[in-house]
């Protein structure tokens, strides 16, 4: 089987609330997965359906071979959305510890530690309190816990969460680490651009269904809407011949210049040149769609 | 198995390392300690000094010279000297021996200082008792105490009976006040009375009185003096140590857990190992902290012991008996209080759901009495079959002078591993379920709910 993850038709309810419906969900070995929606989707449920912290209603689910998480679980690492640590601990311990319930062999533990701790900058803090340490400094130790062990499926729900833009751009730069060393990895976030950034394809619900589920690009070419970004050279230039061309349905004014909108069927390849000579452009530039106006578009639809 | 005692062990750590818990573990004895030497000097008679007017309206004279002596500063100080020794003599004498010679002479010295300042106040024979009353409440100093009427027959019998006396008090009198003025008027009218029948009251005091014969203990190994009391000292002992062992570790499991839930470390374990895994790693870490603390405490009592020379007084049985029951008590208050804090966000919200737990585990507080002095009465023998209370009745019966037949304590240790399972059971269902839960905790009736749907 080289699917790392596989979900099928996966129900779980509280109550009268229907977290997740019929989900389907395959993560091939290897992969890089965004798992994106609103606040309230139902990520965090189907990613503690993956960890057996819950269990589903109905439906089969495998991990990494295993009809259930718990039977490889020093396999998986993992970094839930309400992440903690103990306050009291030293960081070494508190790493030593995990390390131990992991299954880290006990010789391999101080020098997986200190190769952590330097990695994120924190080669000093190994007897700090983990009190003493900032958020983001606990972020950062939280996240060596989760991949201490080598894991072969990370999963991260909302690893960017209070995290400033410098520690963002460092977490960012571990998780490709781990992809790049074999890991799959399977990572929620209600903030789209980060999945935008950083995965090679994302699985969008809504609801606790999914409406989305396909590669980055592939989704960024299929919801085109066919607008191309023009800003005149001079800002005080008369736009008025960009709507003289042909394929040219629209055209928006901006605060720079204006958007333009093609007709079906037009090709903005064979446009761009024509907007060109039209009216001199500073910059001229298609439009690509952001995850969040194709995760609009899908839900009003 | 590995992964549970691996959390048994940061958790037994975690709680004996700390401040708090070394704090509280040496807080019980320092109490006691200080209670052992604070307590009898704050009670010690001469902290009380009785003061005021007493009034007395003699109709018949007689015994007017012995009532004012009875009175006198002198007397009251040799009734008080007298009961101190009295005591001394009735304590056992392991406790004696450690007292020098000249601290109990100490004692009663200071049992007797500033005895009481008591005015007499004569009245006429035929003063008017309502208009005599009026004078209780009037304000003042010193304080008006009380009104004695002695009655005419006090100390010449009419009729073949003897009277005594009527006394009127304010509603502010200390019982103690009354007591000095009971002893002094018994006093001088005994005195009166006995000279007035040509008796000497020495003699016929000393004629009534047949003293407690000395008491030995006799055991297969040896005979020593019997220390009375400590049968009756022995159940509640035996109770409180149970407790203590039971408290430190259920109190650790909750906040560790309500601390653990709150600091949002419970998904980090949970990715790491199962919710049963992390539950009984946890019960056997805070196993070994409440080990400690009752080794620590059984240990100082047969510390206490072999310094008094007692130690024989114990079974060395009821010892191992009181382990097993404490580890069954545990397990069952532990289970229930570990639930507590899975579903709770913070101790302030626990209160409320510790509050029967509470209950159930301070119970045998408030029967230990009746079951120990009839340790084999109905009410003693269902409580025994009542887990969870039945592990502390169970041992407050065994250590009482009439210890239940060996059947029923088998029996009932039957009982308590049955109720050990079911609150494990409940534990587990509640663990698993409240473990993740934020926000509004559960009522007791959802709690039951979550168990059975689990």
């Amino acid at each position: 089987m080289n699917d790392a993850v596989l979900l099928k038709s996966v129900n779980k309810t509280f109550g009268t609330t229907k977290a997740v419906t019929g989900l389907d969900l395959a993560i091939p070995r290897g992969a890089l997965y965004g798992f994106i929606g609103p606040n309230g989707a139902g990520k965090t449920t189907t990613i503690r359906m993956i960890m057996a912290i819950l269990f589903p209603d109905s439906g089969e689910l495998s991990v990494l071979g295993h009809p259930s998480a718990l039977e490889a679980k020093s396999r998986i690492g993992y970094l839930p959305e309400e992440r903690g640590i103990y306050r009291k601990m030293r960081v070494g311990p508190f790493l030593t510890f995990m390390a131990r319930l992991k299954g880290v062999p006990e010789s391999e533990i101080a020098g997986r530690i200190k190769k952590g701790l330097a990695r994120v900058g924190l080669a000093d803090a190994e007897r700090k309190r983990c009190e003493e340490l900032s958020k983001g400094t606990q972020q950062k130790i939280q996240f060596i816990a989760a991949i201490i062990h080598q894991p072969d499926l990370l999963i991260l729900d909302e690893p960017f969460s209070g995290l400033d833009p410098v520690s963002s751009i460092s977490l960012r730069e571990m998780v490709i680490e781990e992809h790049d060393r074999g890991a799959t990895i399977l990572f929620s976030t209600h903030v789209m651009p980060h999945a935008e950034q950083l995965c090679d394809h994302v699985v969008m619900i809504h609801k606790g269904q999914k409406v989305l589920d396909e590669r980055v690009a592939d989704i960024q070419r299929r919801y085109d809407p066919r607008v191309i970004e023009f800003d005149p050279l001079d800002p005080l230039a008369d736009l008025s011949p960009l709507s003289g061309i042909p394929e040219v349905e629209q055209v928006v004014r901006t605060d720079r210049g204006c958007n333009v909108l093609l007709r079906v069927g037009a090709s903005a390849p064979s446009v761009i040149p024509r907007l060109a000579i039209a009216v001199p452009p500073a910059r001229i530039e298609i439009a690509r769609p952001t995850l969040e106006e194709v995760f609009v578009k899908l839900v009003a639809a | 198995m590995r992964k549970v005692f691996l959390v048994a062990g940061r958790e037994f750590i975690a709680t004996v390392s700390t401040k708090a818990f070394i704090i509280g573990l040496l807080i019980m004895p320092m109490f006691l300690g200080v209670a052992a030497l604070v307590f009898p000097r704050l009670l010690n008679p001469r902290n009380f000094k009785t003061t005021g007017e007493v009034a007395i309206v003699n109709p018949s004279g007689k015994a007017a010279e012995d009532i004012r002596l009875a009175f006198s500063q002198e007397r009251v100080a040799e009734r008080r000297d007298a009961l101190a020794r009295q005591v001394m003599n009735q304590t056992p004498e392991a406790v004696r021996q450690a007292v020098p010679a000249e601290r109990a002479g100490q004692m009663t010295a200071v049992a007797t200082a500033g005895a009481a300042d008591l005015r007499l106040v004569e009245r006429p024979a035929a003063a008017d008792i309502q208009r005599e009353k009026t004078w209780l409440l009037e304000p003042g100093e010193p304080k008006h105490i009380a009104l004695i009427v002695v009655h005419d027959n006090a100390v010449t019998a009419k009729d073949g009976e003897y009277g005594g006396y009527d006394a009127y008090v304010p509603a502010s009198i200390d019982d103690r006040s009354m007591n000095e003025i009971h002893e002094a008027l018994q006093e001088a009218i005994v005195n009166a009375r006995t000279r007035e029948q040509g008796v000497d009251r020495k003699k016929a005091e000393a004629m009534v009185r047949v003293p407690r014969g000395k008491s030995t203990t006799v055991t297969r190994d040896s005979e020593r003096s019997t220390v009375r009391g400590l049968n009756q000292l022995l159940p509640v002992a035996f109770m409180a140590l149970m407790f203590m062992g039971v408290m430190t570790g259920g109190q650790s499991l909750l906040t560790s857990t309500v601390e653990e839930k709150s600091n949002r470390v419970m998904e980090v374990l949970l990715s790491a190992l199962s919710p049963m895994e992390l539950l009984a790693g946890k019960i056997i870490g805070q196993l070994g902290v409440s080990l400690i603390a009752l080794g620590l405490y059984v240990g100082m009592g047969l510390a206490a012991l072999v310094s008094f020379a007692m130690l024989g007084l114990v079974n060395p049985i009821l010892v191992v008996f009181l382990v097993i029951f404490f580890l069954l008590a545990y397990l069952t208050y532990g289970s229930l209080m570990l639930s507590v804090g899975a579903v709770v966000n913070d101790m302030r919200e626990a209160q409320g759901l510790m509050m029967p737990i509470m209950l159930l585990l301070t119970f045998p507080f408030w029967v230990w009495l009746p079951v120990s002095m009839s340790p084999n009465s109905a009410f003693s023998t269902a409580l025994s079959f009542i887990p969870p209370v039945s592990t502390f009745a169970m041992l407050i019966r065994m250590t009482s002078t009439t210890p239940p037949p060996w059947w029923q304590i088998w029996a009932s240790l039957g009982v308590d591993v049955l109720g050990v399972a079911a609150a494990l059971w409940f534990a587990s269902k509640v663990f698993k379920i409240g473990l993740l839960m934020h926000g509004k905790p559960p009522n007791l009736a959802t709690l039951v709910r979550w168990a059975r749907q689990a």
